[in-house]
């Protein structure tokens, strides 16, 4: 059996995985392997040929392949090798990485610190519960959609149905035009569009297309290919003949792999849980990216890929150990959740993960504040406080305290002030 | 009419056609299996809840349970060959009030006396002990070792292929769509061209009446009863390793909880009569009750994800038996009605039938050999090629995991599609590899596997021509 050795292994090429990669060199990894199951790197921005990646990385709005190539650019093929084709299919503590693939056989991998960057993927159909047929053709998520333009295989038909108004749902449109077909339906079972509105109105406005609001699926028609699908919506029905049905958004992390090694996992995140650095339960294991939770944008996976890249880089090195006292961050009931989960007061001077705050709930003058052991470290301000929305929290204070309780507070502004 | 003759044709490739093919295979015998759509196994075969049952759940002294019986003692001598797992997993059928613990005693009873023996009366602690997760408040439960799981999907391939390979005939895409005698053989239409036999069985399943009524027959009626399934996530095995069953009823057996040979864990069926042979909705109410069935017995699958839902239609007819009827004098085997255990019945069911033709329609003329077949292992956890260092040396395109959701190889899927009886449907692609029906449900895979059934039928096409 082949066996590799590295300082560091990252397993998967997306975001996060490509920018770990860099920043492990930067920090003075020599030799770090990388490896993605997919048989191309750049994770799921490669078969989004529209603008909207990487901004907060790179500071450019591109496209997603052209983001792809930046990432990929960026790596010195001297101490980066690239593998793909090569699925990672297990991970035991040491760590060490069984991969599989064509090039490699089956192969053992050994090295000091690993980074899981494995991303996210829409939960489909079957998982959302909804009834009707289940025809062989067109039933699709936007990542299969997607993919299936980008590789040349046959849509079916021209009319798309949309389920669902994430972000995510507006890149159905450019795909839609790009591929040529039409988008009849944008189906929303809150009562907004869960993106933000700027991006619906722009949406509306270019393709005309008839959004349905607080409307739910309740049969899908057709045989061998979708032919229709009912909806429902305030009590009534109607009916929207349409060739394929794209169900979009609603991510969960891809995370059995990480399941399998018996990671811990947040109930909230359904990702692997981590300390500001990304080290996850195992030691060695770090993790990077949408595994995280879902879903923040590429440019986020890709510094918190730069950030873990790093640390697990220190790690490697000997620089860093393993959350040593790890403090469990309490989070106000408001809140979903916060990636990171946990602060380990022993960073080594190692830059933090930046924080990935969800509320749980829509409120109005929210304050955000950061406790530490009882005094108020930060304080945030926001008009309204959206469900499904990035909400700011600067952690950066703890890492000048030494071990505490940390809390992430929620409430109106006098709450907050005489707490 | 005329066209190619055979001394037999089966009309109809679900589970109960094939093993009857198979059994046929055996003979010096001109056969042909016939299907009207364009694979096997997609009527009432495609959705079922995969337990080989020992017969003991079905009416005492029937035919139905002499022959369920003989198939699941068959299936255990013969499916190892044919490379078809089977998972002795067990069952306990759970009584959850006094009541219901009454009527378990008298059912233990009751099948002890009729010859199931390993059946065991166990109390409430060994109930939890098996499945600690079990909801709480059972009170008793009926224990049957010899209960296993199996692959619905590869069972029914596993008996064309070893059927075709040793000399049957498969006709898909070929609804019969007329039958006539004229005094010599039976003449069968189909839209691929005529077939003419001597003997014709029908194993028409959801259409078996219909079938029946295009050679005069009328002797039942098909009344499908409709059955939806909710399949959980891997991730909840952990949570059961037995068949779960409710306490029976005369009308219904109740929703069960069982784990998959593919490492699910699946709740269903319900049980639902519909008119149309052909109306394979998941319905939201039936979602509701699964879900709700889920709860009662297993609270916490309700923390694992769903992976798929599916529904299945039960060829049930007017009475609550198998409708199998030889009309010597006609040439003509009706198998109907093969309800609820035809999965586990179909080897039984087969030699049954090859029994009534041979008892003067056809004569009864043995090969001296048959060539073994094996169907590849689609078991969690079961070899897989690329597992196999020598193997995966040869061939690396056992190394290329397409679908990773259930860890398929691109060489798995080629040779699935380079099989004698090639998948010609995405549905049936799924069903010989598992591609596509993991939890992703094609978004990482959906894309290579369509391109990789796209390469395929342009290459038939230009072969074809
Ligand atoms: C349809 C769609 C549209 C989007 N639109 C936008 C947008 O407009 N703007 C934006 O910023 N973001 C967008 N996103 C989100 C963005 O693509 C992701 O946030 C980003 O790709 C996350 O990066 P990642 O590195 O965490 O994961 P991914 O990009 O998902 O990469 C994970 C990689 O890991 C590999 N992998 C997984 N498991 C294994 C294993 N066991 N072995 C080997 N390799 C493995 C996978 O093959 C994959 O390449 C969109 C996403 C989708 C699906
Ligand atoms: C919800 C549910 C749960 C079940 N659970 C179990 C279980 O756990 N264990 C078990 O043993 N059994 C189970 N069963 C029962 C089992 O699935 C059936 O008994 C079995 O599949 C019946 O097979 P069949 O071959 O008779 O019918 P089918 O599979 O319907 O096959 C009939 C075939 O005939 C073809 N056909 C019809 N008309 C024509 C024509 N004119 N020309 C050519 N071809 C034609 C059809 O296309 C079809 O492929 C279950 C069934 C259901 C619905």
């Amino acid at each position: 059996m082949t066996v590799l050795e590295a300082d560091c292994a990252v397993v998967g090429a997306g975001p996060a995985g490509l920018a770990a990669a860099r920043a492990a060199v930067a920090a003075g990894a020599r030799s770090v392997l990388v490896f993605d199951r997919d048989d191309a790197p750049g994770g799921l921005p490669r078969f989004c040929r529209h603008p909207g990646f990487g901004w907060e990385y790179s500071r450019r709005l591109e496209t997603g392949p052209s983001f792809a190539r930046r990432l990929l650019g960026d790596l010195d093929p001297a101490r980066v090798a690239l593998h793909c084709g090569a699925t990672v299919m297990s991970l035991q503590p040491g760590p060490c990485l069984e991969v599989l693939s064509p090039a490699l056989g089956l192969a053992t991998v050994r090295c000091r610190g690993v980074v899981l960057a494995t991303g996210i993927r829409e939960r489909p159909r079957a998982a959302r519960l909804v009834p009707g047929r289940r025809p062989e053709r067109g039933i699709l998520t936007t990542g299969q959609l997607q993919q299936m333009v980008a590789r040349g295989v046959t849509v079916p038909g021209s009319r798309l149905a949309v389920v669902g108004s994430e972000h995510v749902a507006f890149s159905v449109l450019l795909t839609a035009r790009h591929s040529g077909h039409r988008v009849v339906a944008m189906i929303e079972a809150e009562e907004r569009p869960m993106s933000y509105a700027a991006v619906a109105a722009l949406a509306r406005a270019l393709a005309g297309v008839p959004t349905h609001l607080a409307a739910r699926v309740v049969d899908i028609a057709g045989g061998g290919c979708v032919e229709a699908v009912e909806i429902e919506q305030a009590g009534r029905r109607r009916t929207i003949a349409c060739d394929a049905v794209v169900f979009a958004g609603d991510f969960v992390p891809d995370v059995p792999l990480a399941r399998a090694a018996s990671l811990a996992i947040g109930r909230a995140t359904q990702g692997p849980e981590v300390d500001q650095l990304g080290r996850t339960s195992l030691a060695g294991v770090f993790a990077a990216g949408n595994v995280l939770r879902a879903v923040e944008s590429s440019g986020f996976a890709a510094i918190e890929g730069a950030r873990v890249g790093a640390a697990a880089a220190a790690y490697a090195a000997g620089r860093i150990g393993w959350r040593d006292g790890a403090t469990p961050i309490a989070l106000a009931p408001q809140f979903a959740y916060l990636v990171p989960q946990l602060w380990a007061f022993d960073d080594g001077g190692v830059a933090a993960l930046p924080a990935s705050l969800r509320a749980g709930q829509d409120l109005a003058a929210a304050r955000i504040g950061l406790r530490h052991d009882g005094s108020l470290l930060w304080q945030g301000r926001k008009r309204r406080l959206l469900r499904h929305r990035r909400l700011r929290v600067d952690l950066g204070e703890l890492a000048r305290r030494g071990p505490g309780a940390i809390a992430v507070e929620a409430g109106s502004w006098r709450a907050i002030s005489e707490g | 009419m005329t066209g190619e003759r055979y001394d037999v044709a089966i009309i109809g490739a679900g589970v109960v056609g094939c093993a009857i093919a198979r059994e046929f295979s055996r003979y010096r015998l001109r056969a042909i299996l016939i299907e009207a759509l364009s694979d096997l196994g997609g009527g009432a075969s495609k959705g079922n809840s995969a337990i080989l049952s020992t017969g003991s759940d079905t009416p005492i002294g029937s035919l139905e349970c002499r022959l369920v019986t003989r198939g699941h003692e068959r299936y255990r001598a013969e499916a190892p060959g044919l490379g078809l797992p089977i998972l002795s997993v067990g069952s306990l059928t759970v009584a959850w009030n006094e009541a219901e613990a009454a009527a378990l005693a008298r059912m233990h009873a009751e099948i002890a006396s009729a010859g199931f023996r390993s059946a065991e009366l166990v109390d409430r602690e060994a109930v939890y002990r098996r499945v600690p997760a079990l909801a709480p408040g059972a009170v008793a439960a009926v224990w049957e070792p010899e209960e296993a799981i199996v692959d619905p999907f590869s069972t029914p391939y596993a008996y064309a292929l070893d059927a075709v390979v040793n000399g049957v005939a498969f006709r898909a895409s070929s609804p019969v769509t007329a039958a006539l005698h004229d005094g010599e053989a039976w003449h069968l239409a189909t839209p691929q061209g005529p077939v003419a036999a001597g003997l014709v069985v029908n194993c028409g399943g959801l259409w078996g009446d219909r079938v029946d009524a295009l050679a005069g027959f009328a002797d039942f009626t098909i009344r499908p009863r409709r059955g939806e399934f909710l399949v959980f996530d891997k991730s909840a095995r952990q949570l059961l390793d037995v068949v779960l069953k409710p306490v029976p009823t005369p009308q219904y057996r109740g929703v069960l909880a069982a784990p998959t040979v593919f490492g699910n864990v699946l709740v269903g069926p319900t049980a639902e009569d519909v008119d149309d042979p052909d109306d394979w909705r998941v319905t939201g109410a039936g979602l509701d009750r699964l879900r709700r069935a889920a709860r009662a017995m297993l609270p916490a699958l309700l923390e694992h994800e769903v992976t798929a839902t599916y529904c299945g239609l039960r060829p049930a007819s007017e009475r609550p038996e198998y409708r199998i009827v030889a009309r010597p004098d006609r040439r003509w085997i009706t198998v109907g009605g093969i309800r609820s255990t035809g999965l586990s019945g179909a080897l039984g069911i087969a030699e049954h039938v090859a029994g009534l033709a041979f008892d003067g329609m056809l004569p009864a003329e043995r090969k001296a050999e048959t060539i073994p077949v094996r169907v590849p292992s689609l078991l969690e956890g079961g070899a897989r090629p690329w597992m196999d260092a020598a193997r995966l040396a040869a061939d690396p395109a056992y190394g290329e995991i397409v679908c990773h959701c259930e860890g398929v190889s691109l060489g798995e899927i080629r040779d699935a599609l380079a099989s004698p009886l090639p998948p010609r449907s995405l549905k049936a692609l799924r069903r010989r590899t598992r591609a596509m029906f993991g939890r992703c449900q094609g978004f990482f895979c959906g894309a290579r596997v369509l391109a990789e059934l796209e390469r395929h039928a342009r290459r038939a096409g230009r072969a074809a021509q």
